[in-house]
């Protein structure tokens, strides 16, 4: 029983013992002479020790996927003790696969950051500590089937991310975490008073029992429609925000360019996955009545213009950057609209489910890898924001120039990259559920989105730089080059022998009534 | 005599044909010599392999020889393998990567030479299938016919020599050429075999980045315009492919039970009028963007003007057959009822937007460049006319012409790169008088010129003479064959006149320009690349059967499924929404036909309940 | 159901009302004479001195926050008291893993030196 509990929650409990320890081995470890202040006092203890701490917040998260490798072979439904911790933490196959994706891509993100502070000298070590936390938070709340835990979690998630965009300190970084703290926290507070509004409604703050109330509106006892409308647009506003959906997303591309970049990474891919996650569960679970379902009457056309609206702005206003990293925070705006439509196609096609995780999982190699490209091509002070900076890395540096580009086509969905299998299943669920003005929208939108994906190759092979221009110059780093590493091997293999991950994706299911 | 001396004796002849390649020239040094001498004796393994009396006699006629199943596979994956195998080579050593890029194409060559060793009979050979991705019914699917065979043969053959013509006048950035080079022609090989229109879409996807990179890396002034061009295009016409595609296998999940995204098994569904033309329509917008069509050409001219000579060859040699074999394949057989119906008014546009038009605007270039891309506008107006007449002579000769114009304008791109390479300008009124200081140069642009007009004697004349002898008699055309045939016959005169003038504004006439004077003519490397597709001229020309031969039981394959998907679309009530599913054909067309995974679930469902009907409305569920 | 906050909407806007009115009912109508000493912000009698937002050291802000971490756990304790028997050696183990988490954080606390007010 309680072997059941700690073996089907251990990459939860591993990843946070890990948080702990790294953060006494933050403070109390021996520190580098880098870290040491001119008059020899330990001004920093963590300072100059990003890479080693890098190292260990990896290997943790690796730990955690693997476990979660390992709950998943062992299957959750055979850990009958599970059981109890139900209904906080609903502990499935759903929520076993999410976990996978949220720990590798914490773990990439932070052997990213291990080259990467390094690098640029920010003495910060907490960054590690804090992916850990935030970590546990988004895994708590992929598997949160109850509006506390959900909320607690939420939280736990946010607040490490919150700080970890206000890293760098310039006022840009600044300007940045302040925005997203606003923003995030207003919508934590509309989450709030959704599941405030839906308690009242219903008396219940499980999601199954939120779920069966509903379900019995309209037969006597039930609790007011009214109520429940309101409750689940405040409930999808604030997801919208945290999945960064047009036109919740103003934070995005502000809080995405001014964090350092591994943490963007990590907003990109991990805060994006478990909010997703969420949001599946909470509308197929408490709103998941067939009323609520329905073209007429339900969640669908607001998830569906959300989707139409993310993946249209965001692609059209990513072509008219002039900064790679913007771009990329644009393209994730993008990215959220295709996993957005795949939620809409949960309402007809059993497939959604497994498209949305299935997609997520190679939206986070493909959007880690690319930032971790993005990290490559630059160095101290000659870091590469622009096109520009861009230009002929190619010749400069090959290998990043290569690995970008891979990163990049998967985003775009050419085959036979992770990209282009995420997006057929996607559209291929869209079909199933017969949205076809959807399935052409994001098809005819993964055009547009190739135009500046491939404007990135083409000026890193097909422009030379301009005569004077501040070149920026690659890096060399052991921990970045291992990411891309690791991300690229999974992008061409989810890409050309996608079949075992598919066949799992399509297993994992929220389990609705 | 055992079967050593045996082989040996097969040997004899590639051995005298290298031995003779090699002594011919004089002056030259060992590599060339050798170079010459396995080009030889490559041509003799092509005309040998061609000739189905030189077929018969070196094996016996009783039963036709085993097919060996990987042998598309090794086609397929060797340049690809050698694609990676490059990236994995020091860049410092250009000439290795080319020597291993040659060698790997020149396997692939040979690999594909074997393909005629077997007579193409109804039905698929040399097919390989094995899942791939069962959970969504996608299989590795490989097999050609007479259609396909001679475009693969065609980009095995083209391939190298626009390898080894890049080779002489790039010089930078090797690794990525060969790289770029190598993905490209596994691509193009993979998108010809594949039957399963997962496996197409992948291949179709991946020429893709390759082409750009060839486009925009050597490219000419506006290189990154004109890759941001064809890129847009191309990818423009896909997605809604895919989205078509993605319709057409959930229609057959629906109806079947099982989900497969194999040809033989989609070709059985009958889809409803409205769901039909759209998907149809999705289909033709890819590949009528690829051939290219009026009023989507307009990618083309800037792509070939701004491409390197390599680029160009590969692009009009081979690329464009991807959109006008995609015609054939799918969307004559998925969707024959919309395709025959729409094919009168498309032929129109063919003869009007493709052959007239493409000819007149090829008339008004000054860049000879621009002018060739224009006659290849035209020319591809003549093979989607024989396509669309929809008869026997029509789509052989589409075929065959198809072929014919991936040799002569891959030779004439060929042959303005060679002047390009030596004054760095195109512009017609630059020349004059060339046939005094380049004489060899100027023969043999005349020959491809007459064979890109259509001289009897030459291959271009075999297939525009089948192409408008189809059109006449064609049933879809209707009455507007007649007409249409007529047009297109004056477009043979157009052709004349454009590529004449330009000959002799060119090559004839007194020598004005003083910095004409010192050119030199071909060398041996030019002369090497030229070699094959001259002889290919009048092979084709003087022995088209060789070559329809092999085709005909194919097109008549096509032609079958053709009318078949017409009549069961004009059976249907129009007003239905209900998909059928046709049965089964059985028998050679349909071995490697996908069997649903356990019998379970494999019934068909009865199409006239209301659930069904609702499921393939069309119009249902729309936001 | 929403019905029944009726009255308590007329009470939140019935509430504002009087604020508002007495709030700005004297500024509407009541005299103005304003002289520079009236005008003067009032600060027991003296001449007052810099400027109205006056800086607090952001030292006072981080006791406060440790505060709250810390003092927020009892929180958490008292339940847990109070059901000591019942929950058994479960809760028991819960709360010595909830502890030793909250000791981790102090001594990380401590060695970053947030509790030293000198520095």
């Amino acid at each position: 029983m309680t072997f059941d509990v700690v073996y089907g929650l251990s990459p939860l409990l591993v990843v946070a013992l890990g948080a702990l320890l790294l953060m006494l081995a933050e403070a109390f470890g021996k520190p580098n002479p880098q870290g040491l202040a001119p008059t020899g006092e330990v001004s920093d203890a963590g300072a100059g020790r990003a890479g080693e701490l890098g190292m260990g917040a990896a290997v943790v998260l690796f730990v955690g996927a693997a476990l979660s490798l390992g709950v998943w072979l062992a299957g959750p439904d055979n850990l009958v003790g599970l059981e109890l911790t139900r209904p906080y933490l609903i502990w499935d196959r759903f929520t076993v696969f999410v976990c996978f994706t949220l720990c590798l891509g914490g773990g990439l993100s932070c052997l990213l950051a291990g080259g990467y502070l390094t690098e640029h000298e920010i003495d910060r070590a907490e960054f590690f500590p804090l992916v850990l936390f935030s970590t546990v938070g988004a895994m708590a709340l992929a598997a949160a089937g109850e509006l506390l835990t959900l909320f607690v979690a939420l939280e736990t998630m946010s607040l490490g991310v919150y700080a970890l965009v206000g890293l760098r300190r310039t006022p840009r970084s600044s300007e940045a975490a302040l925005k997203y703290f606003l923003l995030g926290s207003f919508a934590a507070a509309l989450m709030l008073f959704g599941a405030a509004l839906l308690y009242g409604a219903t008396g219940r703050t499980d999601l199954a029992g939120i779920g069966q109330a509903i379900a019995a509106i309209g037969q006597g006892e039930g609790p007011g429609a009214a109520q429940v409308l309101i409750a689940l647009v405040l409930v999808v506003v604030g997801l919208a925000f945290k999945v960064s959906a047009v036109p919740f997303h103003m934070w995005t591309p502000d809080a995405y360019e001014g964090a350092p970049t591994p943490a963007t990474s990590y907003m990109a891919v991990a805060v994006k996955t478990a909010a997703f996650a969420v949001m599946v569960r909470v509308l197929l679970i408490a709103f998941g009545d067939e009323r609520l379902t329905s073209w007429a009457s339900g969640w669908p056309p607001v998830l569906a213009t959300l989707a139409v609206a993310s993946m249209t702005v965001a692609n059209l206003v990513a072509g008219r950057q002039s900064s790679v990293k913007r771009m990329l925070a644009y393209s994730s705006i993008a990215h959220a609209g295709y996993a957005l439509v795949a939620v809409v196609a949960t309402i007809r096609s059993p497939a959604a489910e497994g498209s949305i995780l299935f997609y997520l999982l190679t939206y986070t190699v493909s959007t880690a890898g690319a930032f971790g490209a993005l990290i490559l091509c630059g160095s101290r002070g000659k870091e590469a924001v622009s096109y520009e900076d861009l230009a002929g890395i190619a010749k400069r540096h090959p290998a990043a120039a290569m690995a970008f580009s891979l990163f990049l086509l998967s985003l775009a969905g050419v085959p036979p990259t992770a990209g282009f299998f995420g997006k057929l299943y996607v559209f291929q669920a869209a079909i199933d559920a017969e949205l076809y003005v959807l399935t052409v929208v994001g098809l005819l939108n993964s055009l547009v989105g190739a135009y500046y994906y491939l404007r990135v190759i083409v000026f890193m092979y097909m422009r030379e730089p301009a005569p004077g221009a501040t070149l920026a110059v690659p890096m060399r780093s052991g921990y970045v080059a291992s990411a891309l590493v690791i991300a690229a091997v999974l992008v061409i293999a989810l890409g050309v022998l996608p079949n075992v991950t598919l066949e799992w994706a399509a297993i994992a299911t929220v389990g609705r009534s | 005599m055992s079967p050593a001396t045996k082989a040996v004796f097969e040997l004899v002849p590639y051995l005298l044909a290298f031995g003779v390649g090699a002594l011919i020239p004089r002056r030259q040094g060992t590599l060339e010599r050798v170079a010459i001498g396995v080009v030889a004796a490559l041509s003799l393994a092509l005309v040998r392999g061609l000739w189905p009396a030189a077929a018969d006699a070196a094996t016996p006629a009783v039963a036709p020889p085993e097919e060996w199943p990987h042998l598309l596979n090794v086609i397929v994956f060797v340049p690809i393998l050698g694609a990676l195998f490059v990236l994995f080579l020091p860049r410092q050593t250009p000439a290795l990567l080319r020597r291993v890029t040659m060698g790997v194409l020149g396997l692939d060559l040979l690999a594909s030479l074997m393909l005629l060793r077997v007579p193409m009979s109804r039905g698929w050979h040399f097919q390989y299938v094995v899942d791939w991705l069962p959970s969504f019914g996608i299989r590795y699917h490989v097999a050609i016919d007479g259609v396909s065979l001679w475009m693969v043969l065609l980009s095995t053959v083209t391939t190298p020599i626009a390898a080894y013509v890049s080779f002489g006048s790039i010089k930078k950035r090797t690794k990525e050429l060969c790289f770029s080079i190598l993905l490209l022609h596994g691509a193009m090989l993979g998108a010809f075999v594949s039957l399963d229109l997962f496996l197409f879409y992948v291949f179709w996807e991946l020429m893709l980045v390759p082409m750009i990179i060839l486009i925009g890396v050597w490219g000419g002034v506006e290189k990154i315009k004109a890759a941001y061009k064809f890129f847009l295009y191309t990818m423009a016409g896909s997605v809604l492919m895919l989205a078509a595609i993605l319709y057409l296998v959930w229609t057959h999940k629906s109806l079947a039970g099982y989900a497969t995204f194999d040809y033989l098994a989609l070709a059985n569904v009958v889809l409803p009028r409205t769901a039909a033309w759209l998907c149809f329509g999705a289909f033709a917008l890819a590949f009528v963007i690829k051939v290219p069509m009026f009023p989507l050409h307009t990618w083309l001219p800037d792509a070939h003007v701004q491409a390197p000579t390599g680029g160009s060859i590969i692009l009009a040699a081979v690329l464009l057959k991807l959109g006008t074999y995609g015609y054939i394949r799918f969307c004559m057989g998925l969707f024959g009822g919309p395709a025959w119906s729409a094919a009168a008014n498309l032929a129109g546009l063919a003869v009007g937007g493709g052959i007239l038009y493409g000819a007149l605007v090829a008339w008004r270039q000054d860049d000879i460049k621009r002018l060739v891309a224009y006659s290849s506008v035209a020319h591809m107006g003549f093979v989607m006319l024989g396509l669309f007449s929809g008869t026997r002579p029509g789509v052989e000769g589409a075929i065959l012409q198809m072929v014919n114009h991936g040799i002569s304008t891959g030779a004439l791109f060929l042959l303005v790169g060679v002047i390009y390479d030596r004054r760095h300008t195109r512009e017609v009124r630059e020349f004059g008088g060339l046939a005094k200081v380049m004489p060899v140069y100027a023969a043999v642009f005349v020959l491809v010129t007459m064979s890109s007009i259509g001289v009897p004697g030459t291959n271009g004349f075999v297939g525009e003479f089948m192409i408008i002898m189809g059109t006449f008699v064609s049933l879809p055309l209707g009455s507007h064959g007649g007409l249409q045939a007529v047009l297109a016959a004056f477009g043979v005169i157009l052709a004349a006149v454009y590529m004449l003038a330009v000959v002799q504004k060119m090559f004839f006439g007194p020598l004005t320009n003083p910095k004409n004077a010192q050119l030199s003519d071909l060398n041996v490397r030019e002369t090497i690349a030229l070699a094959p597709l001259v002889a290919l001229i009048f092979i084709i020309g003087l022995f088209p059967s060789l070559f329809l031969e092999r085709t005909r039981d194919s097109v008549q394959v096509v032609l079958e499924r053709y009318t078949e998907g017409r009549k069961s679309f004009q059976e249907m009530d129009p007003s239905s929404t209900v998909a059928r599913l046709l049965p089964r054909r059985g028998g050679a067309l349909e071995t490697g036909y996908p069997e649903p995974p356990g019998q379970v679930d494999a019934k068909p469902p009865d199409p006239s309940t209301p659930e069904a009907e609702a499921a393939l409305d069309p119009q249902q569920g729309q936001p | 159901m929403l019905e029944t906050y009726l009255p308590m909407l007329f009470i939140f806007v019935i509430a504002l009302t009087i604020g508002a009115v007495m709030f700005f009912g004297g500024q509407l109508i009541g005299p103005k004479n304003p002289t520079p000493e009236k005008m003067m912000p009032f600060e027991c009698g003296n001449d007052s001195q810099g400027t109205a937002g006056v800086r607090l050291n952001v030292k006072f802000y981080l006791t406060a926050i440790l505060f709250v971490v810390f003092d927020i756990e009892v929180v958490f304790i008292y339940p847990w008291a109070a059901l000591f028997k019942s929950l058994g050696w479960t809760g028991f183990a819960t709360m010595l893993a909830f502890i030793a988490a909250l000791l981790i954080a102090l001594a990380y606390c401590w060695k970053k030196g947030a509790l030293e007010w000198e520095s």
